[in-house]
């Protein structure tokens, strides 16, 4: 009996937030308004992309499943508390929205260094996410000016989401890999504390 | 002593009447100075809370941001373009620093620039008068909007006045912005 093939939910996850993220520095850099962010964050970096997290869940990647399933609800959230505002309910002022995403800046920080032991491009890809979390901070705090930056800087963290996105489907289709992602940051190999007594008595035994 | 009376009656009738500035002396049903600053503030703050859902408030002529002969009107200073203006609908999502008034005056880069300022800004130019036919010289305060994901949004609202001077209603904005350094007595 063949084993059934499965698919990778990453190829989903990767694909929401990087088309919402993109999506909302167009609108930040002012290309366009608020509106498709706003729906947009609800379907496909919202619903998809928690979906994709739910599915990481069976496949026993921890990273993926706590990635893709918070930063859906960081698109819900954001949708509804945007909604929320146009319906006068509990309306959130830019100082607020503010606060919203120095939480999210710190939850970032800590996936950023479990990313640094996966691939380079899923490390570069979390930098960039939390360098544009810092500048969007400060952006609502006292610097409006950065929200332009944070834009910029954003579109090329969607973009690197996107590669490790294309990454997998193109291993997929073409059978081999034609967008590598790079060897991890931090890159120490785990050694037993056994492994390392039996090792001292093997080059022991071989002094002798 | 009556005689006194009457001279001490007269002379605070004057004091009151000076004291109480152009506005009222004026047309009632011209807005005044500190109606234009009370509305560009709260105004400023409106959008501070609502963000960008808050803008389509700003086109309605029966809405908050309408009074007397006056108006607020949001525009964009980084992107160039009319955000919301309540009297002249074919503007809003026009570009606007081109714009000039009949003695060349680039009317919105000056406001842009007044509004840039913690406490905000006037600038006199020529506008046409909700109601009136040709131009008629306007003062308007310019204060900006701090919105979240967004920059450079200013709003603005004015007095139509041929004698009120920018210099007098800067004092005006810093009295009504810091009232501790203008004592009452």
């Amino acid at each position: 009996m063949t084993e059934q093939k499965i698919g990778n939910p990453a190829v989903v996850g990767l694909a929401g937030f990087g088309l919402t993220t993109m999506v909302l520095q167009f609108h930040n850099v002012g290309w366009m308004g608020i509106g498709p962010v706003i729906w947009l964050g609800l379907i496909f970096g919202g619903l998809a992309q928690m979906v994709a997290g739910m599915q990481e869940m069976k496949t026993g990647n921890n990273f993926g499943y706590c990635a893709f399933t918070a930063y859906g609800c960081f698109w819900i959230a954001l949708a509804l508390l945007l909604i929320g505002n146009h319906y006068n309910i509990y309306v959130s002022n830019k100082t607020d929205i503010g606060w919203f995403l120095v939480a999210w800046t710190g939850f970032t920080a800590i996936l950023w260094v479990g990313s640094m032991r996966l691939n380079g491009a899923l490390a570069l890809t979390f930098t960039l996410l939390l360098i544009g979390f810092i500048l969007l901070d400060l952006a609502h705090f006292g610097y409006p000016k950065l929200t332009v930056v944070a834009g910029y800087e954003l579109m090329i963290c969607a973009a690197m989401a996107w590669y490790i996105m294309a990454h997998l489907i193109f291993a997929d289709v073409f059978g081999r890999d034609v967008l590598p992602v790079g060897k991890p940051w931090l890159d120490f190999t785990r050694i037993e504390p056994e492994q390392i007594v039996r090792t001292g008595v093997q080059e022991a035994e071989a002094g002798a | 002593m009556q005689a006194r009376t009457i001279i001490a009656a007269i002379t605070l009738a004057a004091v009151t009447a000076f004291g109480s500035g152009l506005a009222t002396a004026a047309d009632p049903d011209a807005a005044t100075p500190d109606e234009v600053v009370s509305k560009v503030w709260a105004a400023s703050r409106f959008l501070n809370e609502k963000g960008a859902s808050g803008f389509a408030g700003f086109n309605s002529k029966d809405g908050p941001w309408v009074w007397k002969d006056s108006y607020v009107f949001v525009y964009d200073c980084r992107l160039d373009r009319m955000v919301a203006h309540p009297m002249r609908p074919d503007l809003v999502g026009r570009p606007l620093m081109q714009i000039t008034d009949n003695n060349g005056k680039f009317i919105f880069k000056e406001l842009c620039k007044a509004g840039e300022d913690p406490h905000g800004g006037w600038v006199e130019y020529l506008w046409t008068k909700p109601g009136a036919g040709g131009v008629s010289r306007k003062i308007s305060y310019a204060k900006g909007a701090d919105i979240a994901f967004s920059s450079g949004i200013q709003v603005a609202a004015g007095v139509y006045d041929d004698k009120a001077s920018v210099a007098d209603l800067t004092k005006l904005t810093e009295k009504m912005a810091d009232p501790t350094k203008y004592p009452a007595h």
